[in-house]
């Protein structure tokens, strides 16, 4: 029987990629510029948790690992209806990339009891996809990504994931504890109700954790244990295109025709 | 360069590109191969060997074409527990590879399978991961340059990783080209000790179904249709039958369900270099236009005279897809194909 499940939400505050806006002299990333909003993938997340709680019963906690400001995507899971938030927070934990962010989500798991760790299937701002891998294997947990709809085999104890495969779909059923990075779009997440919501912006504050809070020595985080860096960046120059306007599906198929595109 | 770093090896004691060749059922996706064609290229630079590595359960005709398509060895894990695909058995697998062999790249193909693997391999080895390249080099001190769009595909990040080993990287599929097989060409194949019990494993595949394996990155001509079809498919279809095109999707349609996601073009899905690119109430958002800007042609069809995919397209024609796209195909049909294309 799998029942009171502590489960845990990997959410992240990232720019809203609609707006951010490109210096056209320097070609840098106005992030500055653009909202900090919830990662929107992780919305997914936070259903499939809140979900998995209707069924095993337990608690869903939202975890966000970033500056203060951060308290802003917990306090939207709070309102969303997770039991509660806790804020990674360390000046140690800057510069990190996937490898020590899944190693400190993954510490935080471990110290907080754990026994599903649910994220987005990616974050927005960075695209890469590999920190619920990445804190499965610092854990050396199960790991079911780009899941579609989670289950709950309660006769053999496991978590029961339709995945997203190349051309398909799978069924995969893992042992507890897991992570589960959830695909984008696969649930539609539940509006918050207005009583959490008065909650969360009026008497909520995240449980503060810090790197020694969890374990880990400064020197094991932050850009010193991350093994990748940006080596550079350059604007890309546009395609150039005709942007020619046809009137009529006679004139597209002479303008088809006149480019030579062959068979 | 900054001070050592936590997990810092010596790179000199590392060498070779290897290549995740991702199979299943004994299918090989072809990105597989456009990475062993690319990573050639980086292996002639610097004069290290090109290893394959095939995981699965009766894979010797893989490896085989594995040397044919320009691996100098391939590395061979053959066992009824990898196949179906593991993210647990196939991570152990390569876990024992690496303390033993010590690549200097791993390569492997940006699909979900890939990148469930790199995540989860990556952590253990310590390795330096770089997501979603379309370009990879090497400099003259032989570290991987790979490069990445980044932010909607307006800058091109290059991601360096200069005290690990490996350099991995996941390469977005579509991107390069493959090598056809040439059956003269030899190279060693080696049986790995296999080091994963399935007893110890804590997942198991209940059931797989894989129908649609269209591969978009090799169409000649696609149509491709964005959330503007609202959920009916038909007239797309229908256009995309006229001009013998693969149907492709916007990131809205796969979301969707409308259309499978391995028929999705841009940012997390495929990079795609037809000839003739037809995008079907598609929006144009950066995301998408970042995976179809090396077609030769593109032509837009959309009732938002202002959508941005009027900026990235060659003819644009402004109108109702569901009168549009008869009438093409329509067209087409009366006047046929080869008429038209040329």
């Amino acid at each position: 029987m799998v029942e009171n499940l502590t489960i845990l939400v990997g959410v992240k505050q990232v720019p809203d990629d609609d707006e951010v806006d490109i210096d056209p002299d320097t070609g840098h990333l106005d992030r500055a510029s653009a909202p900090a909003i919830l990662n929107r993938p992780d919305r997914n997340a936070l259903e499939a948790a809140l979900e998995l709680r209707d069924e095993t019963g337990g608690e869903v906690l939202a975890i966000s690992m970033g500056p203060p400001t951060a308290t802003a995507v917990l306090e939207e899971a709070v309102a969303m209806g997770c039991d509660d938030g806790v804020l990674v927070t360390d000046r140690a934990f800057a510069g990190s990339d996937t490898w020590p962010t899944s190693l400190t989500l993954a510490a935080a798991a471990d110290a907080l009891g754990a026994d599903v760790v649910l994220c987005g299937e990616e974050t927005t701002d960075s695209s890469t996809g590999q920190v619920p891998p990445g804190i499965a294997a610092h854990l050396d947990w199960a790991q079911l990504t780009y899941v579609e709809a989670l289950d709950v085999d309660h006769g053999a104890d496991r978590l029961v994931a339709r995945r997203d495969v190349e051309g398909g779909h799978e069924v995969v059923a893992a042992d507890l504890p897991v992570v589960v990075a959830v695909a984008y779009g696969e649930n539609e997440p539940r509006p918050a109700s207005l009583h959490r919501k008065i909650y969360a912006e009026n008497e909520f504050e995240p449980m503060e954790v810090s790197a020694a809070d969890i374990g880990l020595d400064e020197d094991e985080v932050g850009i010193d244990a991350s093994p990748t860096e940006v080596g550079g960046m350059e604007t890309v120059d546009p395609v150039e295109r005709e942007r020619e306007r046809v009137e009529s599906t006679d004139e597209l198929l002479d303008a088809i025709r006149e480019t030579g595109v062959t068979t | 360069m900054s001070g050592e770093k936590a997990g810092a090896v010596d790179v000199d004691e590392f060498s070779d590109v290897w290549v995740f060749i991702e199979e299943h059922d004994g299918e090989v996706l072809s990105v597989s191969w456009e990475l062993l064609a690319e990573a050639r290229t980086l292996t002639d630079q610097t004069g290290e060997d090109l290893v394959a590595l095939v995981i699965g359960d009766g894979v010797d005709d893989v490896a085989r074409e594995a040397i044919e398509r320009g691996a100098d060895r391939a590395l061979v894990a053959d066992a009824p527990v990898f196949e179906p695909y593991r993210a647990d058995p196939y991570g152990e697998q390569f876990r024992a590879l690496v303390e033993r062999r010590n690549p200097d790249i791993v390569l492997i193909g940006g699909t979900h399978t890939g990148r469930d693997f790199a995540g989860r391999v990556a952590v253990p080895a310590h390795a330096g991961l770089t997501a979603d390249c379309t370009e990879i080099d090497v400099d003259e001190d032989g570290h991987l340059q790979a490069r990445r769009p980044a932010f909607g595909g307006n800058v091109l990040a290059t991601i360096v990783c200069e005290q690990h080993r490996p350099q991995m990287a996941t390469i977005r599929p579509g991107v390069f080209e493959a090598a056809d097989p040439d059956p003269d060409r030899t190279g060693e194949i080696e049986q790995v000790d296999v080091v994963v019990d399935d007893s110890e494993t804590v997942t198991a595949v209940r059931e797989r179904t894989v129908g649609d394996t269209a591969d978009i990155t090799e169409a000649e001509r696609i149509v491709a249709v964005g959330a503007g079809c609202e959920g009916d498919l038909g007239p797309v279809e229908d256009l995309a039958d006229a001009l013998d095109a693969e149907l492709a999707a916007s990131r809205a349609v796969v979301d969707e369900g409308w259309v499978d996601g391995s028929r999705q073009v841009g940012q997390t899905g495929k990079t795609v270099r037809p000839e003739l690119y037809v995008a079907v109430g598609i929006s144009g958002a950066v995301q998408h236009v970042e995976g179809m800007n090396d077609s030769d042609v593109v032509v837009a069809i959309n009732d938002d005279p202002n959508a941005p995919i009027f900026e990235h397209a060659d003819y644009g024609i402004v109108g109702d897809l569901f009168e549009v796209c008869p009438d093409l195909a329509e067209r087409i049909r009366a006047e046929g194909l080869a008429e038209v294309t040329g």
